[in-house]
């Protein structure tokens, strides 16, 4: 047989990604579960005494740090849903009243373009307890307003997930955007003419139909939330104390601040598996879509 | 002339045979409503608007109007005296040279991240698509899940592996990161897109005894320029707005801009000039937002694509 390059080139093609998948992505990741076993400190070490293999996990558990960046995450999450409201709202106005879209659309959106360092920068700056937002309040009168939410332990995380719900709505809105576009126009004639009101042709009508668009973002979302670092290090840097630590800030203080490998190890691998348990619905809506849309076809 | 009026004509046909199906709409007067729902999303574009303004006027003040304590206020006297030291001379960590090192190392790194990335995934994606690969089903599934990944879990092997490369601390070093960490997402993009090529055209291509590359570069690339200028907006802005990855690979020598801003504004000793930090966030997010009002459109569809990227 001859050796047939039109026949081999795809396959060889193919060979750097699935060099990278191979050993950056999959073997990486076993790498990162095999050290969370392991007693490792600065150095990896690659002994693992099985008798209590579970010693990362088990001190990661007793670890307060840990667990507040566990009970922000809900926080974060729970707060940052007010995005998904918040644009849908958005959307649904600017597609009732066409005149301005344009503009809205670009003003709604360009937070989404800067760094998340810059939106940090921009909040922490607002948030300043001297001279910031608080001051200017204070100075028209009214004195017992509390606006430097980043200077208490109590209140950082409402800053965090402002200047987040500042960032993500826009992006919320051009995909609720998207979704109501693609409702049949028929349903608001109809809907006038059996003199529905707007309320309950929103809630009852058009925000069940959008349902798959409603599930997208929130697992867009709560991928987000996962992922959240850069704006904790330019809002807060985890503090006051540690009262803005999410597992993403712990995971990479624990690696880099602390040098504790098998620790850090274990908080990635816990990571993973709240991404894994977000993910997984994800995969199950793909496939029920797929399956819809070709029963349809 | 003839020109003008040609166009005119094909335009005024267009918009006939647009409307055509649609009932006449009539202009119609503003109501209560109408202007209701125009105030509310006029107040919500002020709360987007009102971060952006203090930044900008902060970075125009000097540091005795600051100090006044008025954020709201426009510049008593406009100054670029902050613009000036945040680009030459602002400290991140103990060099003091400015922003403008950071900004030369974000566009050396942008370059062959570029590359690098769109390289890799848009011969990935075009292999995928379009030949009749073994494995590409699950082979793609695996890339779905790798675009999910959180980099936490890969960080630690991949600053092994870019040491034992010798190009961990290295400009280099972050565009091999951005190249593997973007791949997966590209990929899907780029497949998608080449699967609705007609199966009749490949198998022109073939029968003219097209080899897999010259297929490529002759009949596939020429096609790509849509999908291409959105994938290129989209990984422009994300590897200029990448903190993360900076921080970890570039070590001391390849801080891209992101990475010297975080450490200004983070700096805890001596006393903090909020107009500099200001001038310098605003010097980081030019470059996007030149991007973003130009082409916004296909920055939304970059990031709508890219959405799962996060």
């Amino acid at each position: 047989m001859t050796f047939r390059w039109s026949r081999w080139s795809p396959q060889l093609a193919l060979v750097p990604a699935g060099l990278v998948t191979l050993v950056a992505f999959i073997g990486a990741i076993l790498w990162t579960v095999y050290l969370s076993l392991t007693r490792s400190r600065r150095l990896p070490e690659y002994e693992i005494d099985w008798s209590e293999w579970g010693r990362q996990y088990e001190r990661l558990f007793k670890d307060s740090a840990w667990l507040i960046s566990l009970q922000n995450l809900i926080v974060l999450g729970l707060g940052s849903a007010l995005a998904i409201v918040f644009g849908f709202i958005l959307a649904a106005m600017i597609d009732r009243e066409k005149r301005g879209e344009s503009i809205f659309r670009t003003v709604f959106l360009y937070p989404l373009a800067i760094s998340l360092i810059v939106t940090g920068a921009a909040w922490r700056w607002m948030f300043n307890p001297e001279l910031g937002v608080e001051h200017f309040i204070h100075s028209i009168g009214l004195t017992w307003v509390n606006a430097s939410w980043l200077a208490r332990p109590e209140t950082a995380m409402y800053g965090v997930i402002l200047a987040s719900v500042w960032q993500s709505a826009g992006f919320y809105m051009a995909l609720m955007l998207a979704g109501l576009k693609s409702i049949n126009s028929e349903i608001w004639s109809a809907a006038r003419l059996d003199g529905v009101s707007l309320f309950r042709l929103y809630t009852e009508i058009i925000i069940p139909m959008m349902k798959f668009t409603f599930v997208t973002c929130a697992i867009l979302l709560s991928l987000g939330v996962i992922k959240a670092y850069d704006v904790i290090v330019a809002m807060t840097n985890g503090g006051p104390g540690q009262s803005t630590y999410v597992p993403a800030y712990f995971t990479i203080q624990a690696l880099s601040a602390k040098g504790n490998l098998g620790f850090a190890s274990a908080a990635a691998v816990l990571m993973l598996l709240i991404t894994a348990v977000i993910f997984l619905p994800l995969v199950l809506l793909t496939a029920w879509q797929q399956r819809r849309s070709g029963a349809r076809s | 002339m003839t020109d003008l009026t040609v166009s005119q004509k094909s335009l005024g046909a267009e918009v006939a045979v647009r409307s055509a199906p649609y009932f006449p709409r009539k202009k119609k007067a503003i109501t209560g409503r109408s202007i209701a729902v125009l105030v509310f999303l006029s107040i919500c574009a002020l709360f987007f608007c009102v971060p952006l303004y203090v930044v900008i006027t902060t970075s125009f003040k000097t540091m005795e109007q600051i100090r006044e304590g008025a954020m709201f206020a426009l510049p008593n006297v406009w100054t670029l005296e902050a613009w000036d030291h945040a680009w030459n001379s602002a400290c991140s960590g103990t060099r003091c040279e400015g922003l403008k090192v950071g900004f030369w190392n974000s566009v050396y790194i942008l370059i062959p991240s570029l590359i690098l990335s769109i390289g890799l995934s848009i011969v990935t994606g075009y292999a995928l698509a379009l030949w009749n690969v073994k494995w590409a089903g699950p082979f793609l599934f695996v890339l779905f899940i790798c675009a999910f990944v959180p980099f936490q879990i890969i960080m630690f092997p991949l600053i092994s592996m870019t040491a034992a490369m010798k190009v961990y601390g290295s400009i280099w070093g972050v565009a091999i990161i951005h190249a593997i960490l973007a791949m997966p997402v590209l990929t899907l993009i780029f497949r998608n897109y080449y699967k609705d090529i007609p199966q009749e055209i490949m198998s022109a291509a073939v029968m003219d005894s097209g080899s897999f590359w010259k297929i490529f570069f002759e009949i596939i690339l020429p096609m790509s320029g849509n999908i291409l200028i959105v994938v290129l907006i989209l990984q422009i802005t994300s590897i200029w707005n990448d903190y993360l990855i900076g921080v970890t690979f570039g070590g001391l020598g390849g801080q891209p801009m992101t990475v010297n801003l975080a450490n200004l504004i983070t700096i805890s000793t001596g006393t903090v000039r909020y107009n500099d930090n200001m001038a310098a966030a605003l010097l980081t997010a030019i470059p996007p937002l030149v991007i973003y009002f130009f082409v916004g459109k296909l920055f939304v569809q970059g990031i709508t694509a890219g959405a799962i990227k996060g």
